[in-house]
C-alpha cells in the first residue's frame, strides 16, 4: 500500500490535533481529506511528509517507514503546501534542478521544459521568487513536486492562488497522475473539487477521523437524502447542518 | 489619525508585554531573564557601587558631560567638528543606498491604513509615532551604559539622544523621498527636488573651502590639525552653516540642565525643520512606500521592465554529493544576495581594519605601507577565523526558515548539515588564506628580524589551523541551531526583551566554552609535536604541528555532523522560535 497511516496521533503540547488516525491509499486512488479548520488535515499532511513527528502511531510510505527508514520513504513522496516557500535566491529552473539533483531526477531537462511549459511558466525560467506573483510561486511549487516520478503525492489546498485555467490545468494533473498508478491524497476546502477528482472522501473534525468511502458510501453513512452533493454530506457528518 | 496611531502603539506595546511575561512561564525564557537582569544589574547599576569605581562627577556631584570623554585633542575643536562630521554623514546619506525604516510599513499596516481615508502625509506621521517607541529604547539604553554617568545626567543623555534619532530617522526617510521626486514625470516635481540638495551642496562647498584653506597649513600633530578644524569651523558662515548639525548634538555634550535645555529647545528646532521637509516631500510616497513599502519598493529596480536573476555562474550538476548541492546553493544566494547595501557593512569593518592595522604597525614602530599591508592583511585573517563564523549566517541558522522543505528532501541529517556549512565555510576560509597569503607575502618589511623560513612556516601553519577553526565554530552553531533552536536567531528574525538577551549572552558562553572543547585535543597533539621536534627543525615544526591540529579538528567536526544526525531528524519545527 503507498500510504498507510496507522495509529496516527499528534500533539501539541496538551492540545491533540490528530487522535488515533488511521488511512490507506492504494496506488491509483485519490483520496480527498476534507474537515472544518482546525480538524488536523495540514498536521497529518505535513507528517506525512515527514516534516512534524508523530507523538505515536506509525506512517508507511510504500512500505518505507518513515521512523526506520525515512530517506527511501522520502524520495518516493512529493507535497506540495499550500504556502509556497522558496528560496529567495534561486531561479524558477534552479529550483527545478535542485530538485533534479537531491531526488536523481532522469532526463530533466525534457521533463522540467513540458512541466514549465504545462504550468505556463514559460519566460520565467530565469526569475527569482520575489518577481513571481502568488499563484506563480505555488506553480513553482508545484513543479518541483511533478518534476520527478513520485508515487505518492500529497497536496494541501493545490489551488491557492492559481487562475480559473491554472486550476483547470491542476485539476487534470491530479487526476492523471491518479491515473498513471499515483497513490494521492488532496486536502482542500473545495468540495466541488473533492467530488470531482477524488476516488474516495475521508472527513476529519477535532483531530479523528469521523467518516471514510466514497461519495455516496458517505451519503449512506450520513443518511443523507437521495442526491446529497459532497456539502451537504460534510455538514451533516460534522453536525454543522 | 495620531489619535489611531497612538492606540495602535498602546495596544502594541502592552500586548507585546504581555507576551513577553506570558513566555516566563517556559523555563527557557525564565533562566534567560534571569541572566539578562544579572547582567544588566551588574553592568549598570552595581557598576558605581563597587569599591574602587567611582563615577566620573564635577565639584557640582553631577556626572561630567560626554565631551569629558573625548582625548584633549578633540576637545578643543569641540562640537564643530562633530558638526562637521554630521554634515559628511547628512551628504553620505544621499550618494549611499540608505533607507529609513521610517518608509518600512508592515503587512499589518498595508492592509489595514493603506485603503483607509487617510492621506499619505497622515501614514507618514503614523509612522513617526510608532517609531518613538524603538527610538526611546535605544536612547534608553544608550544613556543607562554611558559609562560616567548617573541619575540626572543620563535623564538629559537619554532625552538628547532621543533627539538625535528622530532627527536621523526622519531625515533620511526625507531623503529616501526626495531622490524619489527626481524621477518623477513630472518637471515641477523633479525641480523642488533639487531645492535640498542645491542648499546641502552650497553649504557643502562653504565649508568645504573653509576647511581645505586651513589645512593646507603645515600642523605640527594632531592636536595642532584639530585646532586648524576648530579655526575652520567655529566662526564666520561655515559655522552658520554648521549650525543645524551642531545643534542635535549640544544636548549630548551640555554640563548643565539648563544649558541642556537651551541645547535641546535648538535640537526640537532642527527636528521640526526636517519633519517640516520630510512631510511636504510625500509626493512620490507610493513609489517608494507603496505595495508595502520595505525592501519591495526600490525605485530603480521598479523601472527596470523585467527583472532577471544574476547568472551565478555555476550551473549545478544533475548528479553528484548531495553536500555539494547545497554548497551550490548557498554560493548561489551570496552571489545574488550581495548587492551595493553590502558596502554598509563592509566600509565601517574596512575602516576597522585600518584603524586596527595603523595602531598595530604605529604601537610597533613599523615602516612603509608594506609593512601596513602586511598587517591590514593579517587582521583580516585574523577577524575572518575569530568572527567569520559569527557573522557568515548562511548555515543551518539562515536555511532554518526552510526547516519544512530540507525535511522532505531525501537526504542523510549529516549530509544536511555538512552541505549547510559547506559554504560559509568555503568562503570564510578563502578570506582567511587570502589575509594569510598578503601578510606573508608582505611580511619581510614588517618583521624583518623573523627568517623567512619561520614567516613562511607561520604562514602555513595558519592556513591550516584557520579552516579548522572555522569548520570547528560552524559545527558548535550547527549543534546550538539543532539542540537549542528557541535559542537561536533563526534568519534574520530576532526575539526581542530581556528573557532573549539573556538567552543570547548564555549560547554565547556556550559557544565559546564548546570551541575550547573542540579545540583541546588538537592543540594537545600538535603542542606534543612542537614540544618534541622545536629545537630539532626550529619554527618549520609549526607546519605538522598545524597539519596534525587541523586533521583532528576536522575529524572532530565530521564526527559531530554525524552525531547530530538524530537530534536533526527529532527536531520538531513548531519549537523553533519565530521572531516579532
Amino acid at each position: 500500500m503507498p500510504i498507510a497511516v496507522e495509529h496516527f496521533t499528534r500533539t501539541y503540547g496538551s492540545f491533540t490535533a490528530v487522535d488515533d488516525l488511521s488511512i490507506e491509499v492504494a496506488s491509483g486512488e485519490i483520496v480527498g481529506l476534507i474537515g472544518p479548520n482546525g480538524a488536523g488535515k495540514t498536521t497529518t499532511l505535513r507528517s506525512l511528509a515527514g516534516i512534524l513527528l508523530p507523538t505515536s502511531g506509525r506512517i508507511v510510505v510504500d512500505g518505507h517507514d518513515l521512523a526506520t527508514d525515512g530517506i527511501e520513504a522520502k524520495r518516493r513522496l512529493a507535497f506540495m503546501p499550500d504556502e509556497p516557500h522558496l528560496f529567495e535566491y534561486l531561479t524558477v529552473e534552479e529550483h527545478l534542478r535542485l530538485i533534479a539533483r537531491l531526488y536523481t531526477v532522469p532526463d530533466f531537462e525534457r521533463r522540467a521544459k513540458a512541466l514549465i511549459d504545462e504550468l505556463e511558466l514559460t519566460g520565467k525560467e530565469r526569475s527569482l521568487p520575489g518577481e513571481l506573483s502568488r499563484g506563480m510561486r505555488q506553480k513553482v511549487v508545484i513543479a518541483c513536486g511533478l518534476v520527478r516520478d513520485a508515487s505518492v503525492l500529497l497536496f494541501d489546498e493545490p489551488l491557492t492562488g492559481l487562475d480559473p485555467l491554472g486550476i483547470r490545468k491542476m485539476r487534470e494533473t491530479i487526476v492523471a497522475r491518479g491515473r498513471a498508478g499515483a497513490a494521492i491524497l488532496v486536502s482542500s476546502h473545495l468540495l466541488h473539487l473533492v467530488e470531482e477528482i477524488c476516488t474516495r472522501v475521508v472527513i476529519m473534525d477535532r483531530g479523528k477521523k469521523v467518516a471514510d468511502g466514497t461519495v455516496a458510501e458517505l451519503a449512506s453513512h450520513a443518511e443523507a437524502a437521495a442526491g446529497s452533493n459532497l456539502e451537504q454530506i460534510f455538514l451533516k457528518v460534522t453536525g454543522k447542518e | 489619525m495620531i489619535r489611531a496611531s497612538l492606540y495602535i502603539a498602546d495596544c502594541s506595546v502592552r500586548n507585546r508585554a504581555r507576551v513577553r511575561l506570558r513566555r516566563l512561564r517556559e523555563p527557557r525564557y525564565l533562566i534567560g531573564a534571569a541572566v539578562g537582569v544579572a547582567y544588566l544589574y551588574f553592568t549598570v547599576f552595581a557598576r558605581g557601587r563597587r569599591p574602587g569605581v567611582r563615577l566620573n562627577r564635577g565639584r557640582t556631584g553631577e556626572s561630567r558631560p560626554l565631551a569629558d570623554a573625548f582625548p584633549p585633542a578633540f576637545q578643543v575643536a569641540g562640537t564643530s567638528l562633530a558638526g562637521l562630521a554630521v554634515l559628511v554623514l547628512a551628504a553620505l546619506a544621499w550618494v549611499l543606498p540608505t533607507r529609513s525604516g521610517l518608509l518600512e510599513f508592515s503587512q499589518a499596516e498595508t492592509e489595514f491604513l493603506f485603503p483607509a481615508p487617510v492621506s499619505r502625509r497622515q501614514l507618514l506621521v503614523h509612522r513617526i509615532v510608532r517609531s518613538q517607541i524603538a527610538s526611546l529604547i535605544a536612547s534608553t539604553f544608550i544613556a543607562l551604559f554611558a559609562t560616567p554617568f548617573s541619575g540626572l545626567a543620563r535623564v538629559r543623555l537619554a532625552l538628547g539622544f532621543w533627539a538625535l534619532l528622530v532627527t536621523m530617522r526622519i531625515y533620511y526617510a526625507a531623503v529616501t523621498l526626495t531622490r524619489a521626486r527626481l524621477q518623477s514625470p513630472v518637471p515641477a516635481v523633479r525641480r523642488v527636488a533639487w531645492l535640498p540638495i542645491g542648499v546641502l551642496l552650497a553649504g557643502l562647498a562653504i565649508v568645504g573651502t573653509s576647511v581645505a584653506r586651513e589645512l593646507v597649513q603645515p600642523a605640527a600633530s594632531v592636536s595642532n590639525v584639530m585646532v586648524h578644524l576648530s579655526r575652520a569651523t567655529g566662526t564666520g558662515l561655515p559655522h552658520a552653516v554648521l549650525w543645524p548639525f551642531i545643534a542635535i548634538l549640544r544636548p549630548q555634550f551640555a554640563e548643565t540642565t539648563p544649558a541642556f535645555l537651551a541645547a535641546l529647545s535648538s535640537s526640537l528646532l532642527v527636528l521640526a525643520a526636517v519633519t517640516a521637509w520630510m512631510l511636504t516631500s510625500d509626493v512620490m510616497f507610493d513609489t517608494v512606500a507603496g505595495e508595502g513599502g520595505g525592501a519591495n519598493a526600490n525605485v530603480g529596480a521598479r523601472s527596470a521592465a523585467a527583472p532577471r536573476a544574476r547568472s551565478a555562474g555555476w550551473t549545478l550538476p544533475l548528479t553528484g554529493r548531495p553536500e555539494l548541492a547545497l554548497l551550490w546553493k548557498g554560493a548561489t544566494a551570496t552571489i545574488r544576495g550581495t548587492s551595493a547595501k553590502a558596502w554598509r557593512y563592509a566600509l565601517p569593518a574596512l575602516v576597522g581594519v585600518m584603524g586596527l592595522a595603523s595602531a598595530v604597525v604605529g604601537a610597533n614602530r613599523m615602516r612603509g605601507p608594506a609593512s601596513f599591508v602586511s598587517v591590514c592583511a593579517g587582521v583580516i585573517a585574523a577577524a575572518a577565523i575569530v568572527f567569520g563564523p559569527q557573522f557568515m549566517r548562511s548555515d543551518l541558522r539562515t536555511d532554518f526558515e526552510h526547516l519544512d522543505l530540507l525535511k522532505t528532501w531525501p537526504m542523510r541529517a549529516a549530509e544536511v548539515i555538512r552541505g549547510e556549512m559547506a559554504w560559509p565555510l568555503v568562503l570564510v576560509s578563502s578570506v582567511a588564506w587570502a589575509g594569510v597569503l598578503v601578510a606573508a607575502l608582505f611580511s619581510g618589511t614588517a618583521l624583518p628580524d623573523v627568517s623567512f623560513a619561520s614567516r613562511w612556516s607561520f604562514a602555513i601553519a595558519a592556513a591550516f589551523v584557520g579552516p579548522a577553526l572555522i569548520a570547528a565554530q560552524f559545527a558548535v552553531h550547527s549543534t546550538a541551531t539543532i539542540f537549542f533552536p528557541a535559542w537561536v536567531q533563526i534568519g534574520t528574525q530576532r526575539t526581542r526583551g530581556i528573557d532573549a538577551m539573556g538567552q543570547r549572552l548564555i549560547m554565547l558562553a556556550a559557544i565559546v566554552l564548546s570551541l575550547l572543547v573542540f579545540a583541546i585535543p588538537g592543540a594537545l597533539a600538535g603542542g606534543v609535536i612542537w614540544l618534541i621536534f622545536n629545537r630539532l627543525v626550529g619554527d618549520v615544526i609549526f607546519i605538522p604541528a598545524a597539519i596534525v591540529f587541523a586533521a583532528i579538528v576536522l575529524v572532530e567536526v565530521l564526527a559531530v555532523t554525524e552525531l547530530l544526525g538524530p537530534a536533526y531528524d527529532r527536531i520538531d519545527v513548531t519549537s523553533i522560535e519565530r521572531g516579532e
